[in-house]
């Protein structure tokens, strides 16, 4: 049976994170989650597999950290989830992630379709897709709101900035899916319960061969924080004070 | 059993539900939890204190790997006026006893860990489902109802919770619960960076402080504050009984920053950053209130089943929530074996919990709620200690009155009689 590829990314969730005095970042004690709009990428190769007969199936690349992303993977419908995982994810950018997924997909058996997010909740870089699709030579198209599966090939709607194109695409090919292509439903107590009995498969990531090299490096990173003139009224009348605030206001020319 | 039913559903990870369930997964049950919230205590909350007994009789030492905050070491309990706060201190510099022990939790990291403990041992946790109502037969419980989806299993043990929905649906429990019953708490996480709480309340390493206060922080009616320190911030919230709140012209929220902005208070907090706030149900009724606990296919436990213990200068729940899971897991466990999960099978389960501590100390305090039901503890009793210690420790110059009589007008002021009645009350309830 042809399979569908709903690749998804296990991140750090952005609530969690805190910024300290200094503007350091810290995510030490940051909860992790599926990535927001991998939530409805899933689901669209869920309802994609099922018009088609086809078989949706999971795929993520992370660190050590990634296995309690399985079972949310697979209660959304899935059928099985492929993992690489490596203490390199950390800091892996879409070079490298791209490199680890191609090389997995290429292990995957009849992969017709690659489903991408078209940006992750954490660093919305939109590599990923197309980076794959280089790597495989297959074909490409991102922005994705609407998708159709028909024998060997699929009908994709792709978001313009004023317009709507339709285009077709030989399979296998990548798409990058936007999340309004389909809600996301919440899993369902039956649906948890069964993914606790699905099959997960690990690919090693020395196994894939794939390269971690990449040129880009992460030179440092820091919190923003806003600056504020710290003016407070305390002194005098409560009118007064109202008057006097009116008063800078206008000065700063937000009034 | 049949491929998907359960020997148990268990709906709610909170101490009661993650120990039942642990307890049944080692015995070689086949367990789920089921939890409304994202994650095992996601949506649970304590003032912060555990007393570790009941648990280290479950996993013994578990304070040495679970995340527990401070182990308590120093206690406090205010009478605390607008102007005034009388305190007694005590510090307990004894060792540490495992099963003497209590420490200050954080219900998030906590329930998460123990829950972690339970997955271990064989339980499968589903998170982010609520349970909307139970699935019966012939007036049996035998499963769950979540949307659209109905679970079978032998048994439900229903740990949901204070505010119960399940209850009167098993059948255990036919008037809903009064105001008088329930109270509603609030808390705030303020944090700090690191050492600032061990210099700013005079800890040692890894030791840590309960603190209760009673008058003004429920507004003078029936509940009272509480501090405890955690590693790097502190928790601190008030509790007043519901039925306040409907007649009161304060909301919670306020009580709980004029508490805060309170002189003994406001420069302890100096500094820190809100990092959390929350609002729970706490089921105040004593023995009295606790439900029917058993039934054909159903047993509850926890707070569900109102083992909460207030007296003030001890606040129970988590305690009795784990020796509760601890006496209905032996009935379950026992029920497999006969395979029989009926009534009269699961009634072994009070059985238990009667011989166990949980009901003991239930009863010994049973009349507590009702002595605690008394205005004067809450506005008479902080006024005149604040008055009688501001005669004692003022000086201004002016002809001194006797000892005798800068005890006795506030006494007076009071009621000799009144004193007496509450003391002995009061007595008579511990």
């Amino acid at each position: 049976m042809a399979k569908i590829v709903a690749c998804y990314k296990w991140v750090i969730d952005e609530t969690d994170i805190r910024v300290k005095d200094d503007l350091s970042i810290d995510v030490s004690r940051a909860q992790r989650k599926l990535s927001d709009y991998d939530r409805n990428t899933i689901e669209a190769a869920v309802r994609a597999a099922k018009e088609a007969g086809a078989q949706a199936v999971g795929l993520t690349f992370g660190t050590d950290k990634i296995k309690p992303s399985l079972k949310e993977a697979l209660s959304r419908g899935l059928t099985e989830v492929y993992w690489v995982a490596s203490d390199k994810a950390e800091s892996a950018d879409g070079k490298i992630t791209a490199n680890i997924l191609a090389a997995a997909i290429r292990t995957i058996k009849d992969v017709s379709v690659v489903l991408c997010t078209d940006g992750s909740s954490d660093s919305f870089a939109r590599q990923t897709a197309p980076r794959i699709a280089a790597i495989l030579g297959w074909p490409v198209v991102t922005g994705v709101r609407q998708l159709e599966i028909a024998g060997d090939a699929a009908t994709v709607t792709q978001a313009r900035e004023n317009s709507w194109e339709t285009l077709r695409a030989p399979l296998p090919a990548v798409f990058a899916v936007l999340p309004e292509i389909n809600p996301a439903p919440i899993p369902g107590l039956m649906a948890i319960v069964s993914a606790a009995k699905k099959p997960n498969t690990e690919l090693k990531a020395e196994d894939l061969g794939a390269s971690f090299e990449t040129n880009v490096r992460t030179a440092g990173a820091k919190g923003y924080a806003m600056d504020r003139k710290n003016i407070m009224f305390t002194e005098g009348a409560m009118a007064d004070r109202v008057r006097e605030l009116a008063l800078a206001l206008r000065k700063e020319g937000v009034l | 059993m049949s491929e998907d039913k359960f020997d148990a559903i268990i709906v709610g990870a909170g101490i009661a539900g993650a120990t039942a369930a642990l307890l049944l997964a080692r015995e070689g049950l086949s367990v789920v939890v089921v939890e409304r919230g994202n994650y095992a205590g996601a949506k649970n909350m304590t003032g912060g204190r555990l007393y570790a007994h009941s648990l280290e009789a479950v996993i013994p030492g578990f304070a040495e790997a679970a995340p527990v905050e401070r182990r308590v070491t120093q206690e406090r309990i205010s009478l605390m006026t607008e102007t005034g706060c009388f305190t007694a201190s005590f510090l307990n510099g004894r060792p540490g006893a495992p099963d003497r022990d209590s420490y200050v939790v954080l219900r998030g990291a906590f329930d998460r860990w123990l829950m972690e403990q339970a997955e271990a041992a064989g339980a499968m946790l589903v998170s982010g489902v609520l349970v909307d109502d139970l699935l019966t037969r012939d007036g049996r419980v035998c499963g769950v109802i979540a949307g659209e989806d109905k679970m079978p299993a032998e048994v439900v043990i229903l740990a949901d919770g204070a505010n119960s929905q399940l209850l009167e649906r098993a059948g255990l429990r036919a008037e809903p619960v009064g105001p008088r019953q329930m109270a509603v708490g609030v808390k705030e996480v303020i944090e700090f960076d690191d050492k600032v709480v061990e210099d700013r309340f005079n800890l040692l390493p890894g030791e840590g402080l309960a603190w209760l206060f009673a008058g003004l922080p429920s507004g003078g009616k029936v509940g009272g504050g509480f501090l405890y320190t955690n590693k790097a911030s502190v928790s601190v919230g008030l509790v007043a009984t519901t039925a306040e709140f409907m007649k009161s012209e304060r909301t919670i929220h306020e009580l709980l920053e004029r508490f805060k902005a309170h002189p003994a208070i406001e420069p302890l907090l100096k500094g820190g950053k809100l990092a959390e706030y929350s609002g729970h149900m706490v089921a105040e009724g004593g023995y009295d209130m606790i439900p029917r606990l058993y039934n054909d296919g159903v047993v509850v436990i926890g707070e569900a089943a109102h083992l909460v213990i207030n007296l003030g200068y001890t606040v129970r729940g988590m305690d009795l929530a784990a020796g509760s899971a601890q006496a209905a897991a032996k009935a379950v466990i026992a029920a497999k074996q006969a395979g029989d999960f009926s009534a009269r099978s699961l009634a072994a389960y009070k059985t238990f919990l009667d011989d166990s501590f949980v009901i003991k100390d239930m009863k010994h305090y049973r009349k507590f709620p009702h002595f605690m039901e008394n205005s004067r503890l809450f506005n008479e009793y902080p006024e005149m200690l604040e008055k009688i210690c501001a005669g004692i420790f003022t000086v201004d110059g002016r002809a001194p009155a006797s000892m005798l009589s800068k005890l006795m007008e506030p006494m007076k002021e009071v009621g000799l009689l009144n004193l007496m009645k509450d003391g002995l009350k009061g007595a008579r309830s511990l």
